[in-house]
């Protein structure tokens, strides 16, 4: 694990402006920011460990749990939502027994809301993973996820 | 020197001369109008959150900080208009929706506090009442300044627990205000980096990482923090409780020789609460945990030696002073020059080791003046002294371009010393740290070398090889430490207590007579320097540093048989350990009891140096005081009153000191630096006279022992020491 | 400059061979709208049936021409024909347009949409002549849809990095006097005049400057700027040279969101091709200006749309506003000069210093030069992207552009969390800056949200709030601690238990934040509240007095029955429903349990828009309980 972290950094300047690209990688190839990676830009970029922390907790991009098999990001952008984005968002708590921000206890789904996904025409817009889907409704999203291991 | 340069602006129509770079808030505290503020503060980088200091500017659009604004020539600033006292008065009302703020308007407050008493230490804080800044709190005196008699908005209690699990100091999130002075003090003053901001909005909390402890976190308990809470969110455990100070007395710390200045906080006529002195030029505040936290507990435990006892058949009997001082005189006159030793404390004031070694000298007649760092350092002890009178001030780090820090973790000590280090590296000074497990410098250092202190002397040499050699051999490349810049070189415990001593001593002692390396020791002798001024060493007398700052050391080994047995010890203010010779009869002079396992025949119960005043010696060469803070405890008298009854009733007229001032007039006359304004001991170089001793003591120190005052370890009556000891020594 | 100019030769070359194209065209709209309504998909589709076919075509994909509500938009282009578009082309059509084409030679008039030649063409509309897009005056988007933005060639070929040109052969001072006199402001949301910030950084003591490219674009419902990035990349690109040679920087930086994983996708593409072609690193075509530009993701944080967040971001630290003075123009990214513009102010440079200031005065009115790109989303017929002349009215846009509503009108929301609510009476205001802020609302950075009768406008407030509360960054009392009391008394209100004093607490609250706060986040935060209040007053009312939510969307003021005369029990409802609230046998009306129903909208979905159901399911104001 940590030649994986190492890899990462190397890539990157040892100044603090390289955090956030740093944390952004780390995740991308780990899913998620731990411990582990965390001490370890510590000592890379000669930042504290909790102030590393403080700003990576800050950003709603990075998460310190592991993920979900998939993510799904219901838009609440306003378009979607006057198009009734978070109807479909209750339904889909309702519907897998999670809140926003949570993974089921079977580790299959994460829920996530997002601001804008910038599709706003084809209002309400559902992410699952990297795949848009557009002009959905409860009983679509539904269907959907039947699709989704 | 310039002149400051100054502005003309314009204050609620006062015309007012303001230094320039000064914000709207400081000059108009200058010009006496008081705005009113929560999370700027004096020594800390302005922040601009919680909106209470708004005035209005002409030319700026809306209701700009005064904190954040720089006064500009011309200015004109409105700072009470009716608009202004509202927005005020609305953000103070948001501000306390997020307080437990139930006391602030209840209409019957006064009766409260005059017929309830306390109704504190309640688990949870609803009220002013139940919490422990009630009269301290900063909140208070806004929303009395501001004019707010009510609420109407619903208060948010955040429910969180009360967080007291670490030592030292508890939190309570839910009075926190977010004003951020916690984080700024921590990060940018301290350089310590413990306290962040994690997530935002109104999830916002403060604490470190994955909640973790702050033991865990990497915290030093210097208390910044706590100081500058302006709720009770952070409140230390001793003095939580103790309410507004009587008074509060200007002193030093003596738990080691960096002798920062603390401000001691007196309630009840007894020390409760330490607070640092950001203005000091010692330190400049940064202390630690030590003197921060560790002094009340200490000269307030209920172990102090209160009257003077004997050691009967059964246990110890109370014996009045007179009888106690007898009773001294009779046992050392019984054993004679050659059978009596006095054991002094390096942690003693000028004052009492003068005393001290003017009665080893006149009133025995012996040169056995010992202390535990003879036996400490053993064979090492010439080499110690040379590195140390010449120690550099911390200073010295600041334009440092090469440090070198060996055996060094700055978290529980030494922290301005750490703090400078930090700093230099930050900016251009290249670190390289050397230990045997990790340190708090490492993470900013070029180069972490961990390992058996068996290599250091290694990696010295490597060093000194590539510098001489320009880098064409040896470990490190000539890039790092390069000769011709200002190189130092740190001595920090892990070395002094390390088995290669020896080794150690002897390379950094070469680099810096031959490459020009500064050196600064890291030790805890609290006034070593003390002892090496006022002569407290065998074959050293008063005055031997000269006015040119040359030491001409004998090694006390060579006058003295250490490991000769004596009949009687005089122990001032130190405790028999194992490394000294058997004693027949012992007479303990000092305020906290001898530890388990060792029973002095006769105690005699010393004052503290927040009940009796004095002077030490920082490690820089300056003479600091100490000033009387509370009265003696109990029945205990200070350390030269007892030498001077004991002496009388063995030679008369021997050391008749009536006061403290008939000592210093000695002192003055005997020791360079301390008459005169300059109130500095000169410190040039060490010549080392005479031969070494031919048995060198074999005992080696290679654990530093812990945190000790007087002998007695600061963890034995010090109930957050316990921690921080374990945490060191993981 | 000579090397550069083959280059541009060639491209010429090259775009006028595909303009009188040998071999057929065919163009995808596969930005992000084209692909989330299944672009990808088409691609493939032509694919095949060139290969079944023994067809050759070239594919192209493109970027936004504009109407998003057409997409997936496929576009024919024949040799010696015009180009013809298609609009929402599903597999089914795509077969038989393609066969229309490619084996019968013509095209299918029947499907299509309209066509992009100057002349008429077999009784198919001018694509541009379109109500939606006739008023339209397109400047920055003038490239989006036409050239391919992956190529850097089709981009020379239309007088691309001409106006940078230009700007090199003059001082950066002329540079900002042409600014200065076309009127650019930035078009951000502020709309502080542009020239005004660059001469305070030009006049800043400093080695070191920086330019930003702030394409944070948070404001949900606006997606101009990824469209102009993922069609036009290139425009923004020489938009960041004009400004950095201007303000005498040496590097640039474009700050974009991560939730735009194609738009970065391009610029990084384009950023190498212009490394290629000599238009970055030190000296740039022979003369002593110098530029360099990295790409920031950001990390999800709203309030980084804010200048002195948005530098906090760069930096590495949270992204909490620092009050100002000093002002990033002299002192921001570490501490250095900095300018930060909007992506769509940066992409109108080109034409600017290309065509002159006075060609820009031709558009916009006195004060309010220029276009203004709009995302016009929501309840509307035909929601998409949009290019107007400032000053043109809300009732164009609406009606002529975006062909009305279906469902009475009731609001139009602009500029995101930071702007207002305009009812009915406001739809003859012009846009621009000060009218709309005179309206209580803002221009922001253009989105344009219409509203019927289905949106409840105190839910929509409360959206907005909680939008604001989720992104505040939690430093200063007012936005942390205000926006929170207004969006619980807006929650109460919503939950019918709201009162009439709650109505003056939340104009109080709305003052103090706008008063106290520390950055635009906060001071703007209350406008939807405040807007709101003023326009709708009744609608606040009616939750207030009578527990009542016209727009049957508050949960707690609705109930969902079955109209049992009109159910024809074919039991679509029950499968749906998640909790069983509604229960019945086949070909019996069925009943609804209000006490398990979640109001999840299931059941009156599949009743009103599937095809067996009918419209037995209605959702009601709930009886108020006496």
């Amino acid at each position: 694990m940590p030649e994986q972290i190492q890899k990462v950094l190397g890539k990157h300047g040892r100044s603090p402006d390289e955090l956030i690209p740093i944390l952004q990688d780390v995740q991308a190839v780990f899913g998620y920011i731990g411990e582990d990676s965390v001490k370890v830009i510590s000592r890379y970029l000669r930042i504290s460990e909790n102030q590393i922390y403080g700003v990576s907790s800050f950003y709603a991009q990075f998460r310190f749990t592991e993920p979900g098999r998939h993510g799904i990001k219901v838009c609440l952008g306003t378009a979607c939502h006057v198009r009734g984005g978070s109807t479909l968002l209750d339904s889909l708590e309702h519907g897998l027994g999670i809140h926003c921000g949570e993974t089921t206890e079977d580790k299959r789904f994460d829920v996530d809301r997002v601001a804008c996904l910038g599709c706003c025409a084809l209002s309400p817009v559902v992410q699952i993973d990297r795949d848009i889907y557009s002009r959905m409704t409860v009983n679509k999203l539904t269907e959907l996820l039947k699709n989704y291991e | 020197m310039t002149k400051e340069k100054k502005v003309s602006i314009i204050i609620d129509n006062r015309k007012v001369e303001a230094k320039a770079g000064l914000t709207i808030l400081q000059a108009a505290r200058e010009a006496g109008v008081d705005i009113p503020s929560l999370c700027a503060l004096e020594h800390l980088p302005s922040y601009g959150a919680c909106r209470l200091c708004v005035v209005e500017v002409d030319g700026i659009r809306g209701f700009p900080t005064s904190c954040t604004t720089p006064v500009e020539e011309g200015m004109v600033i409105r700072t009470d208009t009716a608009e202004v006292r509202t927005l005020r008065q609305e953000v103070l009302k948001l501000l306390l929706s997020e307080h437990p703020a139930s006391c602030l308007f209840c209409g019957e407050q006064d009766e409260c506090k005059d017929f309830q008493g306390t109704i504190r230490k309640v688990g949870v804080t609803t009220g002013c009442r139940y919490c422990p800044n009630d009269s301290l709190c900063e909140l208070q005196d806004i929303t009395q300044k501001v004019g707010l008699t009510e609420t109407s908005y619903p208060v948010y209690y955040r429910n969180f627990p009360v967080e007291k699990e670490d030592p030292f100091y508890d939190r309570d999130y839910n009075l926190c205000i977010l004003c951020g002075r916690c984080v700024r003090v921590c990060n940018e003053i301290r350089l310590n980096g413990t306290l962040s901001f994690k997530q935002r909005g109104k999830q916002t909390t403060i604490g470190p990482a994955f909640a973790r402890t702050h033991l865990e976190a990497g915290c030093e308990f210097c208390g910044a923090c706590v100081a500058v809470c302006p709720t009770g969110a952070l409140s230390a455990k001793v003095s939580k409780w103790s309410g507004k100070p009587d008074e509060i007395v200007e002193t030093t710390c003596p738990y080691c020789p960096t002798g920062c200045t603390l401000d001691l906080k007196v309630k009840g006529g007894e020390v409760v609460d330490v607070s640092a002195d950001y203005d000091s030029p010692t330190e400049h505040g940064l202390i630690c945990v030590k003197g921060r936290f560790a002094i009340p507990e200490y000269v307030l435990s209920p172990d102090r030696l209160a009257t003077p006892t004997v050691l009967g058949p059964e246990g110890y009997d109370l014996i009045d002073w007179d009888g106690a001082l007898d009773l001294a005189a009779e046992k050392l006159k019984e054993a004679g020059a050659k059978g009596s030793c006095v054991v002094v404390s390096p942690d003693l004031s000028n004052e009492d080791l003068f005393a001290a070694q003017r009665f080893a000298r006149e009133v025995i007649g012996t040169e056995a003046i010992l202390s535990p760092l003879l036996y400490d350092l053993g064979g090492d002890l010439r080499a110690f002294v040379d590195l140390v009178l010449t120690s550099e001030p911390i200073d010295s780090v600041g334009n440092a371009k090469g440090i070198l820090s060996i055996g060094l973790d700055t978290t529980y000590g030494f922290t301005p010393l750490g703090i400078a280090v930090k700093k230099a590296a930050r900016k251009d000074a290249a670190l390289m740290t050397i230990d045997d497990g990790e340190c708090n410098l490492d993470f900013l250092s070029e180069e972490a070398f961990h390992s058996d202190p068996e290599k250091w002397p290694e990696y010295l040499d490597g060093i000194m090889k590539s510098m001489s050699s320009n880098g064409k051999k040896g470990k490190v490349p000539s890039s790092f430490f390069k000769k011709g810049e200002r190189n130092v070189a740190i001595v920090g415990p892990g070395a002094i207590f390390s088995k290669k001593r020896k080794e150690i001593f002897e390379h950094v002692l070469s680099m810096r007579n031959d490459l020009g390396w500064k050196v600064i020791v890291c030790h805890p002798y609290t006034n070593l320097l003390g002892m090496l001024a006022m002569g407290a060493f065998p074959g050293l007398m008063p005055g031997s540093i000269k006015s040119d700052g040359v030491l001409k050391f004998k090694d006390p080994g060579a006058i003295v048989d250490l490991k000769a047995k004596f009949k009687v010890g005089y122990f001032i203010g130190e405790v028999p350990s194992e490394a000294m010779p058997q004693l027949d009869y012992i007479i303990y002079q000092n305020a906290l009891p001898a530890p388990e396992g060792v029973k002095p025949n006769l105690n005699l119960p010393a004052s503290l140096f927040t009940e009796t005043p004095g002077t030490t010696i920082n490690f820089e060469g300056r003479i600091l005081s100490f000033n009387k803070a509370s009265e003696p405890f109990a029945d205990s008298r200070a350390d030269w009153w007892i030498m001077s009854g004991i002496a009388g009733r063995i030679k008369k007229g021997a050391l008749k000191y009536s006061s403290l001032a008939g000592i210093q007039s000695e002192i003055k006359k005997a020791v360079p630096g301390f008459e005169g304004k300059d109130k500095k001991v000169p410190r040039k170089k060490v010549v080392m006279e005479g031969k070494a001793a031919e048995k060198a003591i074999s005992r080696k120190t290679t654990v530093e022992a812990p945190a000790s005052f007087r002998g007695v370890p600061l963890h034995d009556h010090v109930a957050g020491m316990k921690a921080i000891e374990e945490r060191r020594h993981k | 400059m000579n090397k550069l100019a083959k280059k541009i030769d060639s491209a010429k070359s090259k775009w006028e061979k595909l303009n009188d194209n040998r071999e057929p065209i065919v163009y995808i709209g596969a930005a992000s709208c084209g692909r989330a309504a299944g672009a990808l998909d088409l691609k493939e589709g032509v694919k095949t049936f060139l290969e079944e076919n023994k067809k050759s075509a070239r594919i192209i994909e493109v970027g936004c021409i504009g109407p998003c509500y057409l997409e997936p938009l496929v576009d024919i282009k024949m040799p010696g024909q015009p180009r013809v578009s298609y609009n929402n082309v599903n597999a089914k059509m795509l077969g038989m347009i393609l066969k229309s084409h490619f084996i019968d030679g013509a095209p299918h008039k029947k499907l299509a949409a309209g066509h992009f030649g100057t002349d008429d063409f077999d009784g198919i509309p001018r694509f541009f002549d379109l109500p939606m897009l006739k008023p339209q005056v397109r400047i920055v988007l003038r490239n989006c849809g036409f050239i391919d933005p992956e190529e850097i060639d089709q981009y020379l070929a239309v007088d691309g990095y001409q106006g940078f040109m230009k700007a090199l052969k003059s001082t950066p001072e002329d540079v900002i006097a042409v600014v200065r006199q076309a009127g650019l402001r930035g078009r951000g949301g502020a709309g502080f005049p542009t020239f005004r910030k660059w001469t305070v950084c030009r006049e800043s003591p400093g080695e070191q400057k920086y330019l930003i490219c702030n394409a944070d674009e948070g404001d949900p419902g606006a997606f101009m700027n990824r469209s102009l990035i993922e069609s036009d990349p290139h425009a923004v690109l020489e938009g960041m040279l004009i400004a950095g040679y201007a303000i005498g920087a040496s590097k640039g930086i474009v700050y974009i969101r991560a939730e735009y994983p194609l738009a970065i996708d391009r610029l990084k593409r384009a950023i190498g091709q212009m490394r290629e072609y000599g238009l970055l690193g030190k000296n740039i075509l022979g003369s002593d200006f110098s530029f360099e530009i990295k790409i920031k993701e950001g990390a999800g944080a709203f309030v980084c749309g804010e200048e002195t967040a948005l530098i906090g971001s760069i930096e590495g630290k949270r992204g909490m506003p620092k009050s100002r003075p000093p002002f990033p123009a002299i002192s921001g990214l570490f501490q250095s000069p900095t300018i930060i513009n909007n992506v769509e102010t940066l992409g109108t440079l080109p034409n600017i210093l290309r065509n002159g200031p006075d060609w820009y005065n031709r558009f916009g009115k006195e004060g309010n030069r220029g276009t203004k790109t709009f995302s016009l989303v929501g309840k509307i017929r035909r929601p998409g992207l949009i290019e107007v002349q400032l000053g043109t009215t809300l009732r164009e846009i609406i009606f002529d552009i975006g062909g009305g509503v279906q469902k009475p009108f009731k609001a139009i929301q602009t500029g995101g969390p930071s702007g207002g609510c305009l009812s009915e009476e406001f739809l003859d205001l012009t846009v621009d800056y000060e009218s709309l802020a005179s309206a209580g609302s803002i221009m922001g950075s253009g989105g344009l949200i219409v509203m019927d009768e289905d949106t409840c406008i105190v839910d929509l407030a409360k959206y907005f709030l909680d939008f604001t509360q989720k992104e505040s960054c939690g430093k200063c009392v007012p936005c942390r601690v205000g926006t929170r009391h207004i969006l619980e008394i807006l929650q109460k209100i919503s939950n019918g238990e709201g009162t009439p004093d709650d109505l003056l607490a939340l104009r109080t609250l709305g003052d103090t934040i706008k008063k106290g706060a520390l950055c635009g986040l906060g001071q703007t935060a209350p406008n939807p509240v405040l807007t709101t209040l003023r326009y709708f007053r009744n609608e606040y009312l009616e939750h207030i007095r009578d527990h009542k939510c016209r727009a049957t969307v508050c949960k707690s003021l609705i109930e969902y029955r079955v109209i049992k005369e009109k159910c024809t029990g074919c039991q679509s409802c029950v499968r749906v429903c998640p909790t069983g609230a509604i229960t019945g046998p086949r070909s019996e009306p069925h009943n609804l349990d209000a006490s398990k129903c979640i109001k999840c909208r299931s059941c009156y979905e599949i009743c009103r828009y599937e095809a067996i159901a009918g419209d037995a399911i209605v959702i009601r104001t709930a009886e108020r309980q006496s």
